[in-house]
């Protein structure tokens, strides 16, 4: 009788301890919550009924604004490597413009992404989630994902119903618009503590995609709709359109 | 005593059990599902895939079966009339019998003659200019194609879903009766990667199973000498993109993998088809304007545009051939037709 008490005990701590991982993980691991927020040189996007004017006097309004962040990682004195996470930040689906993401406890003076999809997610197959091509963000005559998506109207453009459309993808060679970026974080500014939030809050301008190191003009190319040398100069643009606007430690 | 020690070891062993489960979060796996595992079985004497297609796709009795009922149902189809296989007919080795351009959606016609599917698993690209990366991705294509089955992925879902059948079919196959594009594509590249051709009158030889004629024999010693460079046995194509000097077609204007890689010195390139079931997926050519082996093999000896800057070097001189080497490089091509493949039960409807 005894043996059977002590075989209950042992199978019982079996599954305790089971359970605690789970929590230890917890008490190592904090929460990273990214907000977005999509903008025009500051200002909220408001889809399809406003109209902005961009650096070369052309007048436009936004009726569809999508684009891919992925491989988040924070670096600090400890610092979690990429992880193959998706995210396709969408101004017409409110959900999607804040995640978040679980990082080991430390503080982070960085953080990195890409803007996009990485080449070898582009090749694999068919995907889901984020990347499932329900979401429209993905080529089929020429497989791989768009990165990031503007459409819109203009008077300056010049073809069907004045529409304005980019559609910027392309992941190989020189005309890979794949952006890798960061951000330096004053001091220890992230501080992830057990089980508890912090919040960083980005702001996306999409004036940036017109100017840079390339001048986009909606009377010369109104839609970019295939991989190129066009797709890579607006890709140039677009890569500083982020700024971190506010860090909360809750 | 024994019984007794047997009967609570078995309870706090069951007890343990259902609290470990408990304890788990999001196992959604169910304990029904039980697929039936199948191998993917390379030829003898063939070459490994370059990248193995099932990787992350397990090929499986019920993915494959799902794949094949996919394949040949018209609700893939804004109205239809156009399943997969209207166009990939297996008579014809899965490409379109007799037809330079296949039939789409209201009286539309495709832009490229179709290939017949088989041997997929070896193919790095699809598509004649190289477009798509993965067998899993290609049914996107023709499935959201105006002037092929001209419906959306979103359409196709809710239509399977209100099937009575199709969610049984997914939880058999993938353990859950969520239908999703992922495994409706994944189901999809099960079946078509599964059709192997490797049993043709030259397989045959090869495997000392059978002999060539002598104009056969003729025909394979020409074809050594001067086809089997891009038409590399045993898949009959090195997968690559060339130019073999066709004129470009004023109606189509299509330049082939140059769309695709935006390099001017890809222009005119096309797919190196396998020449495997030749005789069954006439007309050829990228835009199907060769009805017959005799005016592919004249267009190599005499049609070659020789000017074109991206001509393949190795037609810079066109192929030297008598009209008996013609003959019978013919009969030799006529060896490659597997009649094993396009019979098969297991494939068709």
């Amino acid at each position: 009788m005894n043996t059977c008490k002590s075989l209950m005990f042992c199978l019982l701590s079996i599954f305790l301890i089971n359970c605690q991982k789970s929590n230890i993980d917890e008490l190592q691991t904090g929460t990273l919550k990214i907000t977005i927020k999509n903008t025009v040189k500051g200002v909220p996007i408001v889809l399809n009924t406003v109209n902005y004017t961009n650096s070369h006097g052309e007048q436009y309004s936004i009726s569809k604004f999508k684009y891919y962040l992925s491989n988040i990682s924070v670096t600090g004195t400890a610092s979690n490597p990429a992880v193959a996470q998706y995210f396709l930040i969408d101004e017409s689906n409110p959900a999607s413009l804040s995640f978040s993401l679980t990082v080991p406890v430390s503080s982070y003076t960085g953080i990195s992404y890409l803007l996009g999809v990485d080449s070898a997610r582009n090749v694999s197959g068919a995907q889901t989630g984020a990347l499932d091509p329900l979401n429209d963000m993905f080529w089929t005559w020429n497989s791989g994902y768009i990165m990031a998506k503007m459409e819109g109207n203009s008077p300056q453009s010049t073809v069907v119903n004045n529409k304005v459309e980019y559609h910027i993808g392309g992941f190989a060679g020189s005309n890979s618009v794949l952006k890798y970026g960061g951000f330096s974080l004053p001091g220890s500014a992230v501080d992830i503590r057990p089980g508890k939030l912090s919040e960083v809050f980005i702001e996306a301008d999409f004036d940036k995609w017109w100017q840079g190191s390339y001048d986009l003009k909606i009377a010369d190319n109104p839609a970019v709709t295939t991989p190129g040398t066009l797709a890579k100069s607006i890709s140039d643009n677009y890569k500083n359109m982020f700024t971190i606007t506010e860090i909360k430690n809750y | 005593m024994k019984f007794r020690i047997i009967l609570l070891l078995s309870v706090s062993m069951l007890l343990s059990a259902i609290l470990i489960s408990a304890c788990k979060k999001n196992d959604t796996v169910t304990e029904t599902y039980n697929p039936t595992y199948l191998n993917f079985t390379v030829p003898a004497g063939w070459p490994t895939p370059p990248t193995n297609i099932f990787a992350n796709n397990p090929l499986t009795e019920e993915g494959f079966q799902l794949g094949k009922k996919l394949f040949y149902d018209g609700k893939l189809s804004k109205d239809g009339n156009f399943p997969c296989a209207s166009c990939h007919q297996q008579f014809a080795a899965f490409a379109t019998f007799d037809h330079d351009f296949s039939h789409g959606f209201n009286n539309s016609f495709t832009t490229r003659n179709a290939p017949g599917l088989f041997n997929l698993a070896w193919m790095t690209k699809m598509h004649w200019d190289g477009g798509i990366s993965h067998i899993e991705v290609q049914p996107l294509a023709p499935i959201t194609a105006q002037n092929e089955m001209a419906e959306t992925i979103e359409n196709v879902l809710i239509k399977l879903n209100a099937d009575v059948d199709y969610p049984r079919l997914f939880k058999s196959a993938f353990g859950s009766s969520d239908i999703t594009s992922q495994r409706m594509l994944k189901a999809l590249a099960q079946f078509m990667g599964s059709i192997i051709s490797s049993n043709s009158k030259y397989d045959q030889v090869k495997r000392g199973e059978a002999s060539f004629t002598s104009s056969e024999q003729n025909g394979y010693t020409f074809f050594k000498a001067h086809c089997e460079t891009c038409h590399k046995e045993p898949l009959f194509t090195d997968n690559s993109f060339r130019n073999t000097g066709m004129a470009v077609n004023p109606f189509l204007n299509d330049f082939g993998s140059m769309r695709i890689t935006n390099d001017r010195n890809d222009s005119l390139k096309f797919k190196v088809p396998s020449l495997r079931n030749v005789l069954l997926t006439f007309p050829y050519s990228h835009d199907g304007r060769f009805y017959s082996l005799g005016a592919v093999l004249d267009h190599y000896r005499t049609g070659i545009i020789t000017t074109q800057p991206t001509l393949d070097p190795l037609l810079v001189g066109r192929i030297a051939m008598t009209n008996n080497e013609k003959n019978d490089l013919i009969y030799f091509l006529n060896t490659l037709s597997d009649t094993t493949m396009t019979k098969a039960a297991r494939f068709a409807q």
